[in-house]
């Protein structure tokens, strides 16, 4: 079987998707929700570079790279934003991130 | 030497610099400071405007007075509908300028005085000269809506005044009855200034391809620019019975035959317009039917009542119909109405004035029978007259409220004359001064001697009117000339009554009060005696200029008199009795004051007491105020009722706003209670969105 | 194409990148006693960024790096207003900042990079960039809603802000790719050639959903009551402002440069977008007690107003936008403001109630406030009308009708909360003493509400002027 655009970019769906209700689904750890972010730029990752090789323009894979440092830099936001939560309030459990509602 | 525009311009805007500076920086100046500004600036306008008067009257008018306009800006200038700032310096301005001022300089010294223990002096002095700008804007105008800002302004400070001792509710309402009473006047007014701007409309074959007049229609009618608004313009082309075309109409006719559909009546355009500018001066110079507020108006300080309710705002109506004498001239009805109505207050206020017991409110009826005189010595085509019985009047009508004032001021703010009496030898200076009042008043004077002008001021003025009266060949001449003597008759009965009931007699007051009574100071008696001197003088001295020799030089073209109008020249011919009439009706009237108050003082509280019907008829102003309060106040707080309680409260609120406001909170709680706070909650309303609105993308790219 | 050539085209962009990372450095070096320094820099640096936007404003269209980086007079309009917002933003947060015991160097850098990342992604062309500017101003965000780190409040804000964030940024990108995949190139000039495929208008949805988020654009408004209540007050300032003029001037930009072939497919959905703006802001807004909280439903409905233009579409919306964000923006910072001014003992307060008997305690403050509620509500003559009035017409004028009418119905119901804050100012009387306030708090009020009114008012026809021609550029 020959791997085809349509395969990458049905991956990348499936990935993005997982990620998507990784935030909504789960309530329990906001690291999980780390995750999910991550597994959602990663499907785009993979999307940009099917979408680069197969339309034979580079562009998409550099597109890539930038994303790559972005979703590092993320994550690094993520976590030190993560342990002040943490720091301040004793839990990381999603249900209890609700003091301000309304 | 100065030029007479820039006199005039200084007379005119240094009051409203004063009232400004007054107004605005009280703080900064404290109240001395406001008084000597206002009272300075206003002597100063005074002194001028009286050096302009004396120069006009003495000075060299053969060549006759022609009026000049100095614009100082520019205000509306919408096609021909243009006003402009301006000061309109001609006989009638100049008239005007020199009482307004000088009754205003002299009350501004007055209150010096007489306001001394009032907090909120500074503010009081600073309405007085705002009043006095205001009245000056009104006399000097050049154009309709000029009039109007400044009809507006005195309106506006007699409010003020009316109501400045705000804490007082009586004053407080008695400032609102005058404010509406005089929106119904103002209606008029304004309906009558768009009915000129209707009207006053080039004819289209007039003008040039650019929609401007053509030169020679100005030239036609003698005017530099075409504006409907403008005396100028207006007067020439009813003067002319030039052609015009009102909007609306197709083709061109001459005014005087112009008629509008009002009301559902066919009327005659000029008809209409005198009749409506007439209302306008019905309200603000209190005549029949519209007076109900004057009295009230005393509620204000004396000072005010003097100056606004006697001596200036309230001849603002007669101003406008000498004014509109080119108007008036032109039409038989609203002339007509003029009369009647001018009788008719001039008779009724004083019946009314008989029954009174208030000192001030027997002054204020007084003044609105005066101004009766005025208006039907206008409507008679004796315009000349009536300017000369508003200028004496002022006079004479400022120096007896002033006197009032006196009296009260002395004699712990009582104003019920039945708790005066016996006075005089505690004020012989207030006395003597009302006493000269009242002579001028009732029109004392040497009668029917050719060439010898001997009498008070009054004597003059008023028997001009009632002679000219006798002498019109108008249809209500006659009618006019009997209710005029009627009401000398108990214009002299009521002035005496308050005299006799004030300063002669035993005394009714409190024995403390009597005890302290004293005169007044003398920066109070000052004003008082310049005002006395006019009282005495102003009639027999300016006779000749206002009203015989030299009224035609004199007025120039401020007045205009048709050439089949010569009532003034035919008042010399009257029988000997007409000119005898109103002196025996001021004896009569004397006589029956001192036998009813001086002799029998028991009768007239007695009768008081009965309770008649026609003196409760006269004591309660013929009902005026309780009709009044029945048909229009009920009827429209009954009316305001229903619309407030039933259709606004109920339905429109209830329905509208309220049940808006209500619906529009229960969702806002319901859309802050969305706001769950769970990051999951609004990660799935991000994703909802996301989902929506793919399917819309894709729903209308399918369909 | 050289490197001096790019870095001139770009230079606000170029500039704020060298010296911020130039202070970066001071401050890793020098540490906490460069506090006063860098905020200077900072300052000056926005405030110079300012000047060269209205060079670039003046320049017509400057291309760099390729074409990845496009100043048109339409983005240098907005990106005037983002620093100048950015510069005074972090003038007066000054004291309350020193207060709250937050008075930190790494907070003007992290205002500083904000405001690159918005002018980055203001001038981007490609949907490179666009992503990169997105990141650049969010990322500091993040840390700056979280910047009260001893505050749980304020931590919360920042890990919503941040998860939420995170989530619309994977949108957009998601976006961005299919957009990419489908047109074959990330540019928007090749974009706007393209055809209409299923993928690029998926792909356009997502990149406009990502864009409202920035924007906090109903339905995707969640985070910014959350954000706005909990994150500081002076980090709030700027969020209201400078980035929230940005976002909405991207968002236009994006949709008139890249899709403007596909009108007729996102002008519906912005209208959408417009019309839940408008009307959860304004009822949103109705029954909140703190004020930081009011201001942000506030801040929805307004933007929703602004989204008016953008769905009326480019001929008649575009300079509509410009002039009604520009408006309000200056309205809303000196709302924050004087916000600021309303300490006791140190701690900002926020309710309605606190606010009560301002007039006496703070005449000039409560009398800004009051000009600049009228403004922001769009009361005439004050300038918020004329901008409400100019988004109308646009609505009007491309038969936007039912959208216009939610509008005047959302600024009626919206009424009722403004003058509920008028209402405690100047009314009510009050029950405590408030802290002194900052001179330079007192100025930026007052000089927000002498702006406001009169002088955009008198000025409003060259305001729409410079709009029109900016859009037109």
């Amino acid at each position: 079987m020959e791997l085809t655009l349509n395969h990458y970019v049905g991956l990348s769906a499936l990935l993005f998707t997982i990620g998507v209700f990784g935030i909504f689904v789960n309530r329990k750890n906001v690291i999980v929700i780390l995750m999910a972010i991550e597994l959602i730029l990663l499907s785009v990752n993979i999307n940009l570079v099917a979408f680069s090789v197969f339309n034979g323009d580079i562009a998409g894979q550099i597109f890539a790279m930038f994303v790559l440092t972005v979703a590092a830099a993320e994550a690094a936001v993520g976590l030190a934003i993560l342990v002040v939560y943490f720091r301040t309030r004793g839990a990381i459990a999603v249900e209890d991130v609700n003091v301000l509602r309304g | 030497m100065i030029s007479q525009e820039a006199i005039a311009l200084i007379i005119v805007f240094a009051p409203a610099i004063a009232a400004a500076i007054a107004g605005l920086g009280q703080r900064v100046l404290g109240d001395r400071g406001a008084m000597a500004v206002t009272t300075a600036v206003v002597v100063t306008a005074a002194l001028l405007a009286a050096y302009q008067f004396l120069a006009h009257v003495f000075g060299d008018h053969e060549g006759g007075a022609h009026g000049h306009t100095v614009v100082i800006a520019n205000w509306l200038s919408v096609g021909n509908f243009i006003a402009d700032w301006a000061v309109r310096i001609d006989t009638l301005s100049v008239v005007m300028m020199f009482v307004v001022t000088s009754v205003s300089a002299l009350v501004h010294i007055y209150s010096i005085s007489y306001m001394e223990h009032d907090p909120h002096r500074a503010r009081f002095f600073a309405y007085l000269s705002l009043f006095t700008f205001a009245m000056l804007m009104l006399v000097t105008a050049d154009n309709f809506i000029q009039m109007f800002f400044g009809w507006e302004g005195v309106g506006l400070a007699s409010y003020l005044l009316i109501g400045f001792w705000y804490k007082k509710p009586s004053a407080n309402s008695a400032a609102i009855k005058a404010f509406v009473v005089n929106r119904v006047g103002d209606f008029g007014f304004a309906l009558g200034i768009m009915a000129i701007v209707l009207v006053v409309q080039a004819p289209a074959e007039m003008l040039d391809g650019a929609g401007a007049v053509s030169a020679a229609y100005l030239q036609q009618l003698g005017v530099a620019e075409f504006s409907s608004l403008r005396f100028e313009t207006a007067f020439a082309v009813i003067e002319q019975n030039a052609l015009v075309q009102p909007v609306g109409f197709s083709g061109a006719l001459p005014i005087q035959d112009v008629a509008l559909d009002f009301l559902g009546l066919h009327v005659d355009a000029l008809e209409l317009i005198g009749v409506l500018l007439f209302i306008g001066a019905m309200g603000k110079s209190a005549q029949f039917i519209l007076h109900t507020w004057l009295p009230d108006a005393m509620e204000g300080p004396t000072p005010v009542s003097a100056l606004i309710h006697a001596a200036t705002m309230v001849t603002a109506g007669v101003f406008l119909v000498c004014r509109a004498s080119y108007l008036y001239e032109h039409t038989v009805f609203a002339a007509n109405m003029i009369t009647i109505i001018g009788a008719i207050t001039c008779f009724f206020a004083a019946t009314v004035g008989l029954a009174q017991n208030d000192i001030k409110r027997v002054v204020a009826y007084s003044t609105c029978s005066q101004l009766g005189y005025m208006f039907f010595a206008a409507g008679i085509g004796a315009y000349q007259a009536a300017m000369f019985h508003l200028f004496t009047h002022a006079f004479f009508k400022a120096l007896l409220f002033l006197s009032a004032g006196a009296v009260i001021h002395g004699l712990h703010d009582e104003q019920d004359m039945r708790k005066m009496g016996g006075l005089r030898r505690k004020m012989p200076i207030a006395w003597a001064m009302m006493l000269i009042g009242t002579l001028a008043l009732t029109g004392v004077g040497i009668p029917a001697v050719e060439g010898l002008h001997i009498g008070f001021a009054g004597f003059f003025s008023k028997d001009a009117i009632i002679e000219s009266a006798y002498a019109s060949p108008d249809q209500f001449g006659p009618m006019a000339f009997w209710l005029g003597v009627g009401a000398a008759l108990l214009t002299s009965f009521y002035s005496w009554r308050l005299m006799i009931m004030t300063f002669h007699g035993p005394t009714r007051a409190k024995q403390e009060y009597y005890d302290h009574a004293h005169d007044a100071p003398w920066i109070m008696t000052i004003p008082l005696a310049l005002l006395a001197v006019g009282a005495v003088f102003a009639g027999g001295v300016f006779y000749d200029a206002f009203v015989e020799h030299y009224q035609a030089e004199f007025w120039g073209d401020a007045i205009y008199t048709a050439s089949e109008n010569h009532v003034l020249h035919d008042r010399h011919y009257v029988p000997t009795w007409v000119l005898i009439a109103p002196a025996a009706a001021w004896i009569t009237g004397l006589v029956l004051a001192i036998i009813f108050y001086g002799l029998l003082p028991r009768i007239p509280p007695a009768i008081g007491e009965s309770g008649g019907p026609l003196h409760s008829f006269l004591s309660r102003k013929w009902y005026f105020d309780e009709i009044y309060n029945f048909v229009f106040v009920r009827g429209a707080a009954l009316l305001g009722d229903l619309f407030w309680k039933v259709g606004d409260k109920t339905l429109i609120d209830g329905g509208g706003p309220n049940a808006a406001a209500a619906i529009s909170k229960a969702t806002g709680s319901g859309v802050s209670r969305l706001h769950t706070g769970y990051l999951f909650h609004y990660a799935l309303v991000i994703l909802l969105t996301v989902v929506a609105f793919g399917a819309v993308v894709i729903w209308s790219m399918v369909s | 194409m050289n490197l001096i050539t790019d870095l001139q085209n770009s230079a606000p962009e170029a500039a704020l990148a060298i010296i911020g990372l130039a202070a970066v450095l001071i401050g890793a070096i020098v540490g906490e006693g460069s506090r006063l320094l860098i905020r200077t820099i900072a300052v000056a640096a926005l405030a110079g960024a300012a000047v060269l936007a209205a060079q670039q404003y003046g320049s017509g269209r400057l291309e760099a790096f390729g074409a990845l980086y496009v100043a048109t007079p339409f983005v240098a309009f907005a990106k005037i207003g983002l620093y100048a917002l950015a510069a005074i933003s972090l003038l007066v947060s000054g004291k309350s900042l020193k207060e709250a015991a937050v008075d930190r160097y790494e907070y003007p850098l992290l205002i500083l990079f904000a405001a690159l990342g918005g002018g980055v992604m203001l001038s981007a062309n490609s949907l490179m960039t666009l992503y990169l500017g997105v990141e650049t101003l969010s990322l500091p965000s993040y840390v700056l809603a979280a910047f009260r780190r001893d505050h749980v409040r304020s931590a919360e804000a920042g890990l919503k802000y941040f998860v939420l964030g995170a989530l619309a940024s994977g949108l957009l990108l998601y976006g961005c790719s299919l957009v990419y995949g489908f047109t074959g190139s990330a540019s928007y000039d090749v974009i706007a050639e393209a055809d209409l495929s299923i993928g690029l208008t998926f792909g356009m949805v997502l990149i406009i959903i990502g864009l409202a988020f920035k924007a906090s654009a109903a339905p995707l408004h969640v985070w910014t009551p959350d954000v706005y209540a909990g994150a500081p007050t002076p980090v709030v300032t700027f969020f209201a402002t400078a980035p929230k003029l940005a976002a909405v001037a991207v968002f236009a930009n994006v949709m008139f440069s890249a899709f403007n072939g596909h009108e007729t497919d996102w002008s519906p959905i912005i209208a959408i977008i417009a019309a839940l703006s408008m009307i959860i802001g304004s009822l949103g807004a109705l029954t909140q007690s703190s004020l930081k909280r009011l201001l942000a439903y506030s801040s929805i409905a307004n933007v929703g107003f602004a989204l008016i233009g953008l769905a009326a579409g480019v001929e008649v919306g575009a300079s509509a936008i410009l002039v009604y964000m520009a408006i309000y923006v200056v309205g809303t910072l000196g709302l924050f403001v004087g916000l600021l001014t309303i300490r006791k003992d140190g701690e900002p307060l926020d309710t309605i109630d606190d606010l009560n008997g301002l007039a006496k305690a703070k005449p000039l403050v409560a009398f800004g406030m009051t000009v600049l509620i009228f403004s922001v509500a769009g009361i005439p003559p004050a300038a918020g009308f004329w901008g409400k009035l100019a988004v109308f017409q646009a609505g009007l004028e491309a038969d936007l009708l039912w959208l216009v009418l939610v509008g005047v119905v959302a600024s009626v119901i919206s009424l009722g909360y403004y003058l509920r804050v008028v209402w405690a100012m100047m009314v009510k009387p009050s029950d405590s003493t408030l802290d002194r306030s900052d001179w330079v708090e007192v100025a930026a009020v007052v000089g927000a509400s002498v702006a406001v009114f009169p002088v955009l008012t008198i000025t409003i026809q060259s305001l729409l002027d410079a709009a029109a021609s900016a859009t037109l550029g």
